[in-house]
């Protein structure tokens, strides 16, 4: 796949095709990869595709000028449907290099099944089903399957659902959806006070670095409400009813946008469950209006479109 | 005073003495993240896991919120109700070298023309216990800024682990004077003292990560204007906080009223350079693109802080490489100058 993606992306770029490749590279810190985003051939050789791509890349179209190729998973490829969807990406514009995904690894997960430190980890190979963890002097093999990102284990598209090129063979999806859902499930069986209690503390951690807005592809206000101060409609500091209020409000705006590609929860430097917010939203929508983000690049957006069957139970 | 030494499984006896005149501030897990929490009165298996926080000690000192003080319109003008921090006297034990670095250089800012009573007050009521590393991190380049993680001169007593036992070295005289009155200690032999020292050898050579800053500030000044440079190392940039948040010398704040009809309270936050909206309230932000914001946070580091206080505003912890969504990495940009 990497061959064929360096392949590719040599050819957009000398036959003019397109003005930049948005890809991943090798990161600077272990076991991570980090965007590649270049218009020079000789910095192709340096693109990657590995279990740790985790970066969703869509969210650059709408802020680097001119046409691109960009590398897209299945979930980060409705994330781009639903940008082209809200006219926010031009078609036109880019050229998709599709990658079918098998996964991405969850690097907590993976620290805690070795129960090492991951800077003891010299080497990851993944052989099969398997990952063959090197460290100093030992070995470990553990499952791909048991450390890959929870959302992974619900994906039902891992084979972009929209390309240009796609760089491999299709990937069947793995939907083990109970398990992508075990966390909000558990969560909705316990009571209203524990809840409440357990937002609290999520949100006492909150530090209002906007990571998880800035990453977002489905966050694209030219200015988000928290940063209106005439009329302010929350603190600029953060209060934790403040940092939830921030959170509930942006879990709406991107209802019917977001395609659970997790890169709120992941960026989240204080570990906050991002994640399960979003993802009850998914569900959401998904019952209320069977729309699903990011598979039809030709329907109207959920929320910009009605249909004489859609639930109103909610006006009394 | 020579090196005094405690069983590692001692180490509850140390803590509770100390805790009898101090609130001790220590790592422990904390909602899913390693935090500086208040000893609970047992647990010392910190000495196990822990490397450091995301959150750096900085927040001890320059909380993330913080209210200054309340403020009521009444029949003669404005009642002001102060809201200093308290007296309590603190040990933040177990502060990496870097940390402590880091505290030291912000020192010099807090304590500059305006001498920022919040700030200093908390200091002064301080105590810094420090745990030198003997496994740094991946992401870890304190050497190349000349910290060494085995050693530290910033801390009030420095402890260093030996297999089975904690060395305990006083630093500053505060550091000296408190551990002459602890009961639980004894003194460490030569043996324990040289293996210290191997230890704090070893670690500086696990120092992978590096940093190249001979002739730094004379590059950085000619390379202002390269715009190509600097849009190119801010292109996958995602323009968030944390990179100036998760950062021990990072130092920026805003400051807001909250007014409720005839009262209100004056609360100063973290900000970050990063924003947009950075300076916007009381003029306007001149740097609207991010590769100058991004510039910006570089050059303020590495070339005006030496400027102003004759030290770079970096110590390599690499907070800021390993908590990036990106992975935008100070060394590469620094290196790339
Ligand atoms: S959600 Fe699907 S497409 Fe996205 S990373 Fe996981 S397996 Fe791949
Ligand atoms: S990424 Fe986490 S800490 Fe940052 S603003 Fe979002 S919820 Fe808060
Ligand atoms: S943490 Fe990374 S993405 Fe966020 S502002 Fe800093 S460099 Fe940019
Ligand atoms: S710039 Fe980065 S490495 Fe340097 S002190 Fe700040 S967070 Fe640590
Ligand atoms: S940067 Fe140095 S002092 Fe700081 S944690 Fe790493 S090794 Fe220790």
């Amino acid at each position: 796949m990497e061959n064929k993606l360096k392949e590719e992306a040599r050819k957009l770029l000398k036959e003019g095709k397109v003005d930049y490749i948005v890809g991943y590279g090798k990161g600077t810190v272990k076991f991570r990869t980090s965007p590649l985003i270049t218009n020079k051939e000789e910095d192709i050789e340096g693109l990657v595709i590995n279990p740790f791509i985790a970066n969703n890349l869509s969210r650059y179209p709408a802020e680097i000028k001119g046409k691109l190729g960009i590398v897209v998973k299945g979930c980060d490829s409705r994330s781009l449907v639903s940008l082209i969807q809200d006219n926010k990406v031009k078609r036109d514009d880019i050229v998709i290099l599709g990658v079918p995904c098998e996964g991405v690894v969850d690097i907590k997960k993976l620290v805690e099944q070795i129960g090492a430190d991951i800077d003891q980890v010299k080497e990851i190979d993944k052989e099969g089903d398997n990952l063959i963890v090197k460290m100093d002097g030992s070995k470990k093999t553990v499952l791909f399957g048991d450390v890959i990102f929870d959302k992974c284990f619900g994906c039902e598209y891992p084979t972009p659902l929209e390309y240009d090129i796609l760089l491999g063979s299709e990937v069947s999806p793995r939907v083990e959806l109970e398990k992508s859902l075990k966390k909000i499930k558990e969560f909705e069986d316990i009571n209203a006070p524990e809840r409440w209690r357990y937002w609290k503390e999520q949100f006492s951690k909150c530090i209002r670095c906007y990571a998880c807005r800035n990453v977002c592809p489905a966050c694209f206000c030219e200015r988000c409400f928290v940063d209106v101060n005439i009329p302010q409609w929350i603190t600029t500091y953060g209060s934790w009813q403040d940092n939830l209020v921030f959170q509930l409000i942006r879990t709406l705006h991107v209802a019917g946008r977001c395609s659970d590609c997790g890169e709120c929860e992941r960026s989240c430097p204080v570990g906050i469950t991002l994640r399960s917010l979003q993802r009850k939203m998914v569900e959401e929508v998904k019952g209320l209006f069977n729309y699903e983000t990011g598979v039809d690049k030709d329907a109207p957006p959920v929320f910009t479109h009605y249909e004489a069957t859609d639930p109103e139970e909610f006006i009394k | 005073m020579g090196y005094k030494k405690i069983k590692k499984d001692q180490l509850n006896t140390f803590l509770s003495e100390l805790s009898k005149d101090y609130t001790v501030v220590l790592p422990s897990r904390s909602g899913g993240q390693v935090v500086f929490a208040p000893w609970d009165g047992k647990n010392t298996d910190f000495l196990d896991w822990y490397k450091n926080t995301i959150i750096p000690p900085k927040a001890l000192f320059f909380p993330p919120v913080e209210e200054m003080f309340r403020f009521r319109k009444g029949e003669e003008g404005y009642e002001i109700e102060e809201l200093m921090p308290d007296k309590r006297q603190q040990i933040i034990f177990g502060i990496r070298p870097c940390d402590a670095r880091a505290l030291k250089i912000i020192d010099m800012l807090f304590a500059d023309t305006y001498k920022d009573p919040y700030y200093l007050r908390r200091r002064e009521n301080s105590l810094l216990v420090g745990l030198s590393c003997n496994e740094p991190c991946d992401t870890c380049f304190c050497a190349s800024l000349d910290i060494s993680p085995g050693q530290s001169e910033d801390v009030d007593i420095l402890c260093t682990d030996v297999s089975d036992n904690l060395l305990i070295e006083a630093i500053s005289e505060k550091g000296s004077n408190l551990l002459s009155e602890m009961s639980g200690l004894s003194d460490a032999g030569s043996e324990e003292e040289s293996k210290a020292k191997e230890m704090r050898k070893s670690a500086k050579e696990k120092i992978a990560r590096q940093i190249n800053l001979s002739g730094l500030q004379e590059k950085m000044r000619s390379n202002f204007e390269n715009r190509e440079y600097w849009e190119k190392a801010s292109k996958k940039c995602m323009a968030c906080g944390i990179c100036t948040y998760v950062c021990p010398t990072c130092h920026c704040f805003d400051i807001n009223d909250e007014n409720r009809k005839k009262e209100g309270k004056r609360v100063r936050s973290w900000d970050s350079c990063k924003f947009p909206l950075f300076t916007r309230m009381p003029m306007e932000n001149p740097r609207h693109e991010k590769w100058r914001r991004m510039r910006q946070r570089y050059h303020h580091k590495f070339e005006y802080y030496p400027m102003n206080f004759g030290t770079i505003a970096c110590t390599g912890c690499g907070r800021c490489i390993r908590e990036c969504p990106v992975n935008v990495d100070v060394t590469e940009i620094i290196g790339g100058i």
